[in-house]
């Protein structure tokens, strides 16, 4: 190392105080390990910058599915009440837990267990359990696998939703899952965002806009909103002046305007991302006009999705073009539900069958028109939330205002298609529910699972950010779930 | 230089700390005699202080050592308290990977019970460290006082150390601004160590620079003529006098204030109900932080005022003063938080979410800290604690007291004076006599209707009518009463008065015209949203068990934060200070914060404003400076900046002119060598795009200040500016549940709590937005009208390129001198040849259409005049136009 004799060091009065009259212990001690950590510090990774853009590339192996839609649950659905039944739960309600709980809202907390007040029966041929209140979800046993020992270890609904999203739990600024795979594959269609978002009319899920954040990730990555009512999407159609020829006109001059600009300024990618933005904006107009008009649907696919009727009418809308969007080339389509309405910490007996209601017959319709179509084996669908619930009752205000606080410990979500094993299940939680004892997947071991069945591999798939390898499971403990699926990859 | 090496990396984004500050750091480190202790030689080596303990503390303290509740009666605080162990016996074993208890719970998965799960590497680690022998760095302490406290690895971050300002070598000042010599130093001493080497970097053009100057300290595009102007300044410091004349434009503290605004979490209406109502004084706060940039307030004195102006106005005395009143206004900053407890959420709840936004917002803006995950706990990852969150709380109990809680109408001020008053009440006494007046013809109308109805009854009952009318109400007997009853015509009262006599009604009304004409001359009562804290209001802070205000547990008294104070001075602030009727607490954090004992707040500062001109910030995270967020890219650098902007008496304008000094300022973005620093192009923010669009359009309504501008939804159910578009951007009423559609797409904050750092990101909602937006397609029309007027006195021949373009094009196709009008107002430049190319081609092929489609012609419009305005809205959508060069 060199000398600087251009640098000095000057102390501030702070500092001169510290050395000078408060001794030089705890200081100097500070210091000097100030600088191991900083000789400690990782070393620039020789990465070249990333390319941005959206064409279409081969995976890394072959893939079981192009496409994907998830039906985000955002809150926490009672799994002990909806898809994990629990005898022992039911048989000791009233009676107190004997384990050890990590509440959310402790001045609410109790130990009593609360069995499942909704009575659960075997479907399908594959026999698998499911609560009356998923009557919907029980026609389709046969083609799902539900996952019962989920785990994200943290009972915060953002904590877990940024898990599942991005990668790290509670951590914000990450790519979305579907970011990553936009980032691998590219897209499909050239006409319509290969990533998009179906927003509930009642407002934004929790966690606002961050639930489809690109992340450090060119914004070419980041999800399209279409909104819950018309006009789905804002501003898509020019005025009649302009419509057609003309504006296409207008277009190729910005274009021409645009690439002068980008000769000055090359290898910019938010420059880069403008123009491909606009040729987007302009192909939208037509293919998106087309893949939300739902009157070319016939009246029995419309009926199925329930959309004839309340309260099934807007959800099942949204499952709807969710499908037309992934027919016309799609890559990845998420529907969330406003605020979280799964978040039952009172009023279950109420609370719970309304959203599943609202919910669990367009779900289960998708997964069905799908599969007539011949979609589903390229297709995943995926149904969860974040979290779970605990066994035991919160808020203890009478039968009817029972419910139940947070839990990460343990839980279930389900997936279908594109090369997951249909009519199976994987994994356990414990007699109460409380916590995944088998079988358990956390949102690194999905991320891992789902990129593989696109065809990637997660670690290598790699973004490079600020010197950094970043993947999309940021390096942590992460396993392909290959016991549920149908061709697992050879060892 | 010999360290250890971690077997994991940070999985965070560590800048390296520059060898620079490692060498000095060494040779200090042997100065004091103390080099080569602890931890040398090259094989890699754990230590419980620097690699287990931030494992421990992230997954198992919360149960095993931060409260005197331990679970299993173990503590992990310690090693030796890990051996000796809990409950089920010693936790660790020394050299014993196999058996240690820890571990052994970690790997089944047992452990930890809640939170997330110890990860595969941090498990390796901890194995590793125990079969090792389960070494610490030092000696541990018999004895261990309750709590976390702070560890001196803890204590050696970066963040926390004191400003060290290097010092500049005059030789090499003469020739490179100080900050060119940092980032030289910076950039090369790491490769080759001879700062000398580094080349400082040539100039944009100035057509830039002036561009870049008037976007970045204005938000408002210069003028074609403007850039000619500075273009021909003979003066070599011409960039430094455009400099001052821009920070001498009122423009400037509006451009500023909007970043500041977005720290603050400034709204205009109350949030966190679903009614979100209205907040019809914050505005004047607003105002505030434009004048305080507009006259350079010194940041320090903004600091203290916007958190303490109550304190600093003192008692009100008569009518308030000008500057009280200006102090009050900035306390505005702490009531900024969603309120809803005047709308439907005055539950406990809502009191302390409201004070914990309040102490979420001082501590990303002023401290660069996330003191709020502190709320329920010791802080996961930074060494803040729970009861440093509650010491930052206690500082504002006594004004934001949940237990003595004002909702946000009762804490409005109001500013009438002694003689508004007087002469409100002289006015009204006005209004009462006309009133009485009133009454008095009230009555006799009605006397005379029921006169007039009596006379329609015969004797003896209208006698007997008469009679039980005019006694009074409570003497009448029973049968009067029920005479009374069965004749209802007689009962005749103010409200059925105009059935009687419809004249008498006309003739009333006029009296309550009268009336009101009269109150209305009344002074109108205007009002500050700020806060004062009562005199002699000093309530004690308890620390709320998990956060839940339900649990209070030990009195915690008003401090810094401990980790930012030296372990044997720390510093408590005075419970009530009895100099003045408040308890001075706020007063008193607002010293500490831009004292110099406190080295975050003038880094925060700092790195924001360089955040503004670059795009990026030293340090990327400029809300967070704790383990998190990113490490100084330049850490000397900004050291330097936060010193010489201390010393220069916390002068933001100060700053902006040593900046823009800089070469580093100064240079193309075009990608090129930086020393470190991104030269990309800076996207325009929403409001300077609005605001750049409205300025070319000649129709820009400069005025300043006051109520903001009301917003409604369209008729697609988008949020515009409801009536004339023509003011800047920053007074569009901000109503939380409405943003404005334009202004959203573009990232602009939709304040749930406050906004740390804008995303800046590109999607096809704004390509749509600028393609068929209503707002553009007017501004383009406009702008082209101007390019019309404008090109009558513009001579076209010295234009490269204009032959070929007049050659395909007919003047009266289109006006080349309106095309060179346009790119002037647009791009205060010239078009290029290619240019000129690409529209000739563009206006010739789009002419064909409109000539042969009459349909796709607005009424009243010509083929060449909408040709003009596409040209225009290309240029407005143009990446040259939404980006900073």
């Amino acid at each position: 190392m060199h000398d600087q004799p251009a640098l000095a060091m000057a102390h501030n009065r702070r500092s001169f105080l510290r050395e000078g009259s408060l001794g030089i212990g705890s200081l100097a001690l500070a210091w000097l390990l100030q600088r191991e950590q900083a000789a400690a510090s990782p070393t620039k990774l020789p990465i070249a910058p990333p390319r941005v853009d959206l064409l279409p590339r081969t995976p890394h192996h072959p893939p079981q599915a192009k496409a994907m839609i998830s039906l985000f649950m955002h809150g926490g659905p009672s799994h002990m009440d909806l898809t994990d039944p629990k005898p022992e739960l039911t048989r000791l309600s009233g009676t107190e837990y004997p384990g050890d709980i990590a509440y959310s809202f402790v001045n609410e907390a109790s130990k009593k267990l609360l069995g499942s007040r909704w009575s659960f029966a075997k479907h399908g041929q594959s026999g698998t359990e499911v609560s009356e209140l998923l009557p919907g979800l029980a026609e389709i046993v046969d083609d799902v696998c539900l996952l019962r020992g989920m785990h994200t270890g943290a009972n915060g609904h953002e904590v877990s939703i940024r898990y599942f999203h991005g990668g790290i739990p509670g951590v914000l600024g990450r790519p979305h899952l579907a970011s990553w795979l936009l980032y691998g594959l590219g897209s499909e269609t050239q006409d319509l965002p290969a990533y998009m978002v179906l927003t509930d009319p009642g407002g934004l899920p929790v966690d606002g806009v961050t639930n489809w954040s690109s992340g450090f990730m060119p914004p070419l990555y980041q999800g399209t909103v279409i909104r819950p009512t018309e006009p789905r999407i804002l501003n898509l159609d020019p005025p009649p002046h302009l419509a057609g020829t003309p504006q296409r006109q207008n277009l190729d001059l910005l274009a021409r305007l645009n690439e002068l600009h980008a000769e000055r300024f090359p290898g910019q990618s938010d420059l880069t991302s403008r123009i491909a933005s606009y040729e987007l904006a302009a192909r939208m107009q037509t293919a998106a006009r087309d893949a939300l008009d739902i009157s070319q649907e016939t009246k029995a696919t419309l009926a199925m999705y329930g959309i004839d009727e309340e309260p099934t009418r807007e959800y099942g809308t949204r499952c709807l073009i969710a499908r037309r969007l992934v027919e016309r080339g799609v890559r990845f389509v998420q529907l969330f539900l406003n605020g979280q309405p799964w978040d039952n910490h009172a009023s279950l007996p109420s609370a719970l069958p309304a959203i599943c209601k609202r919910t669990d017959k367009p779900a289960a319709a998708l997964v069905k028109d799908l599969k007539q179509r011949g979609m589903l084996d390229e297709t995943i669908v995926h149904w969860g939330g974040e979290i779970g619930r605990l066994p035991v009752t919160q808020n203890q205000g009478g039968p009817e205002k029972d419910g139940r606080d947070h839990n990460g410990q343990g839980f279930s979500i389900w997936l279908a298609g594109g090369g997951i094993t249909p009519g199976m299940v994987y994994g356990a939680t414990d007699e109460f529910g409380h916590r995944a004892v088998d079988g358990i997947v956390t949102p690194n071991d999905y991320q891992a699972t789902l990129l593989h069945l696109f065809g990637l591999d997660v670690d290598q798939l790699i973004f490079p950010h600020a010197g950094r390898a970043e993947v999309a499971t940021a390096g942590r403990s992460a396993r392909v779930v290959s016991e549920i699926l149908r061709r697992p990859p050879q060892a | 230089m010999c360290a250890s090496k971690p077997l994991r990396p940070n999985p965070d984004s560590m800048t390296p700390l520059t060898p620079l500050r490692s060498v000095v750091l060494a040779s200090l480190a042997i100065a004091l005699g103390v080099a080569g202790k602890p931890c040398l030689g090259d094989e890699p080596q754990l230590f419980f202080e620097e690699h287990i303990r931030p494992i421990l503390k992230a997954h198992c303290f919360d149960c095993h050592g931060a409260t005197e509740e331990l679970e299993g009666s173990l503590d992990l605080r310690q090693v030796r308290l890990m051996q000796a162990g809990g409950d089920s016996g010693p936790a660790i074993i020394r050299g014993d990977a196999e058996t240690s208890l820890l571990l052994e719970r970690v790997r089944s998965g047992e452990m930890p019970p809640g939170d997330t799960r110890i990860s595969p590497e941090e498990l390796d680690t901890l194995t590793q460290w125990v079969a090792a022998g389960a070494a610490t760095k030092r000696p541990e302490a018999e004895t261990i006082e309750p709590g976390l406290g702070i560890t001196p690895e803890e204590r050696a971050f970066w963040a926390f150390q004191p400003l060290v300002r290097p010092t500049l070598s005059d030789a090499a000042a003469s020739e490179c601004s100080p900050i060119d010599q940092l980032l030289a130093l910076s950039s090369t001493a790491a490769s080759t160590g001879d700062a000398s080497a580094a080349g400082i970097p040539e100039p944009a053009d100035r057509r830039t620079l002036v561009l870049r100057a008037f976007l970045t300290l204005t938000g408002l595009p210069p003028t074609y003529q403007d850039v000619l102007r500075w273009q021909a300044d003979p003066r070599d410091d011409w960039l430094a006098h455009l400099t001052d004349e821009l920070l001498a434009s009122p423009h400037y503290g509006e451009r500023w204030a909007r970043h500041w605004l977005d720290v603050a979490g400034y709204a205009d209406s109350e949030g966190a109900t679903t009614a979100d109502a209205l907040r019809p004084w914050a505005w004047k706060y607003r105002d505030y932080v434009v004048r305080a940039f507009n006259d350079d307030l010194p940041f320090d004195r903004f600091i203290a005022e916007q958190l303490a102006g109550d304190e600093l106005a003192g008692p009100q005395q008569g009518d308030w003063t000008d500057e009280q009143i200006r102090l009050l206004t900035a306390t505005g900053f702490l009531r900024m938080a969603a309120d809803g407890t005047g709308s439907g959420g005055d539950t406990p709840e809502g009191r302390n979410q409201t004070i914990a936004d309040t102490v979420r917002i001082v501590g990303t803006s002023f401290l660069g800290l996330s003191v709020h995950c502190a709320q329920c706990h010791d802080h996961r990852y930074d060494p803040f604690l729970h009861t440093d969150y509650t010491a930052l709380r206690a500082v504002f109990e006594p004004a934001l007291d949940w237990q003595a809680w004002k909702t946000p109408s009762a804490r409005l001020i109001s500013l009438q004076t002694e003689a508004e008053r007087a002469k409100a009440a002289e006015i009204e006494a006005e209004a009462q006599k006309v009133a009485a007046e009133k009454e008095q013809k009230q009555q006799a109308f009605i006397a005379e209707a029921v006169e007039m109805e009596l006379a329609k009854f015969e004797e003896p009952l209208r006698a007997q009518l008469r009679a039980a009318r005019d006694t009074a109400a409570d003497a009448r007997t029973a049968e009067q009463q029920a005479l009374l009853k069965s004749h209802p015509s007689v009962n005749v009262t103010p409200g059925v008065l105009y059935q009687y006599l419809p004249k008498a009604a006309e003739e009333l009304k006029a009296f309550d015209a009268r009336i009101a004409e009269i109150r209305s001359t009344k002074p109108a009562e205007s009002f500050v949203r700020g806060l004062v804290e009562p005199a002699g209001h000093a309530p004690e802070t308890r620390l709320f068990h998990r956060g839940d205000h339900a649990q209070p547990k030990q009195v915690v008294s008003a401090r810094p934060p401990l980790v930012v104070m030296p372990e044997d001075a720390v510093l408590t602030f005075a419970h009530d200070d009895s100099s003045l009727p408040t308890t001075g607490r706020r007063l008193a954090l607002a010293r500490w914060l831009a004292s110099t004992d406190n080295p975050l707040t003038s880094r925060v500062i700092v790195n924001r404003i360089w955040m503004h001109h670059f795009g990026t910030g030293l340090v990327a995270t400029p809300a967070d400076f704790g383990t998190l967020g990113g490490r100084p890219s330049h850490p000397e650098l900004l050291d330097w900046l936060a010193a010489d902007f201390m010393e220069h008496g916390w002068s933001l304008k100060h700053l902006h002119r040593t900046i823009m000094q800089s070469a580093a300022w100064q240079q193309p973005r075009d990608g090129g060598p930086s020393h470190g620093l991104p030269t990309t192009l800076v996207r325009l923010d929403a409001e300077a795009i609005r605001d750049r669009m409205l300025a070319i359009t000649g129709r820009l309504d400069a005025t300043l200040y006051g109520p903001p501008l009301p917003v409604k939804e369209d008729d697609t159910g988008q949020t515009v500016v409801d009536g004339p578009q023509s003011r800047r951007s920053l007074y569009i009423q901000q109503r939380r549940s409405q943003p404005v559609a334009m202004l959203q797409a573009f990232d602009a904050p939709v304040m749930e709590t406050n906004c740390e750092a804008r995303p800046i990101s590109t999607v096809a909602t704004q390509s749509l937005i600028l393609l068929n937006g209503s707002y553009i397609l007017e501004q383009a029309a406009v702008v082209a009208e101007r390019a019309e007027a404008l090109a009558a006195a513009i001579n076209t021949t010295a234009v490269p390129g204009i032959e070929a373009f007049t050659s395909l094009l007919s003047p009266t196709d289109l006006s080349p001198a309106a095309v060179v009008a346009a790119w002037r107002l647009a791009y205060t430049r010239d078009p290029t040849p290619s240019e000129l190319a690409a529209i000739a081609s563009f206006a010739r092929e789009q002419l064909t259409t409109l000539r042969a489609d009459p349909s796709k012609l607005v009424e009243g419009r010509s083929p060449p005049q909408q040709v003009l305005i596409n040209i225009c809205q290309v240029l407005l959508s143009s990446n040259e136009f939404l980006t900073i060069e």
